[in-house]
């Protein structure tokens, strides 16, 4: 594996310090099955999820995050009906929860997305 | 110098192809024994860099590292990594570091709170899943 070690990217017109790039970039992300048995379709960073119960998943680092003041972005649902939300978040790990919008009930949504930007350790 | 964690599965996750587990981990909390059990679901791009070796870091320093402050360094992502794992040993490494010691290390109670079982054996239907136990009837006895 080799590293570019340098300041500025550059298309030839705009440039940017590479820390934009670096920091704006998510350090992990994960899209769940949440509809039958439990499935991680696809992932970055994420060793294992847990399901917790009825809507309730909680995404475990494979490198955690420096500290948990980072930025948890989430979307699913199965139709227009049903929504996410975060439900806590540790360096370790980070939890979401499915619901549906009109009861807020708790529910399992087939596509449970999140994705997190912040400081990896 | 050793590439960074995130950096070294970022290459495993390009190269690798994802590994879908055989095995879930069924595990309940002896400090909330309303709540439901919890099942572990084994991420396959972590799967396929435990099996394929020189990814991740030895488990002993997650271990270490879930009592370093936040915003302190943590030793794993530096960690030397470890080589090929059976998908055994990758599941037993998974209990380790994403459940609790209380639950894997430190419960000395007579139920089964941890089982680890094929994927089969966990239910589709999920209607009633707040009610989930672990059943203890299939429990093995020590000779």
């Amino acid at each position: 594996m080799s590293t570019l070690n340098v300041a500025n990217v550059t298309d030839g017109t705009t440039s940017v310090p590479t820390g934009y790039v670096v920091n704006g970039s998510a350090k992990a992300w994960c899209n769940v099955n949440g509809s039958g048995t439990i499935a991680i379709r696809d992932s970055q960073n994420v060793s294992s999820v847990t399901d917790n119960g009825t809507g309730d998943i909680s995404y475990n680092f494979s490198n955690s995050m420096a500290n948990a003041n980072y930025v948890i972005v989430v979307s699913g649902g199965q139709d227009n009906s049903q929504g996410m939300a975060r439900y806590s978040e540790a360096t370790g790990s980070w939890r979401t929860y499915c619901y549906n919008e009109f009861s807020r009930d708790a529910f399992d949504g087939s596509v449970q997305s999140s994705a997190i930007f912040g400081d990896l350790a | 110098m050793i590439a960074h964690l995130w950096d070294r599965l970022a290459d495993a996750k390009a190269r690798l192809d994802p590994v879908q587990s055989k095995y879930r981990v069924l595990f309940e909390n002896p400090a909330d024994p309303e709540a439901p059990a919890s099942v572990l679901v084994p991420d396959p791009n972590f799967m396929a860099a435990a099996l394929a070796g020189n990814v991740l870091p030895p488990i002993d320093t997650y271990i270490r590292d879930q009592s370093v402050p936040d915003g302190q360094p943590k030793e794993h992502p530096y960690a030397e990594p470890v080589g090929a794992m059976t998908e055994e040993e990758a599941i037993e490494y998974l209990v380790m570091k994403d459940i609790s010691p209380s639950i894997w290390r430190d419960y000395n109670g007579n139920r089964t709170i941890m089982k680890i079982v094929p994927v089969e054996l966990i239910p589709s239907d999920r209607s009633f899943r707040n009610a989930w136990k672990i059943n203890q009837a299939e429990q093995e006895i020590a000779a």
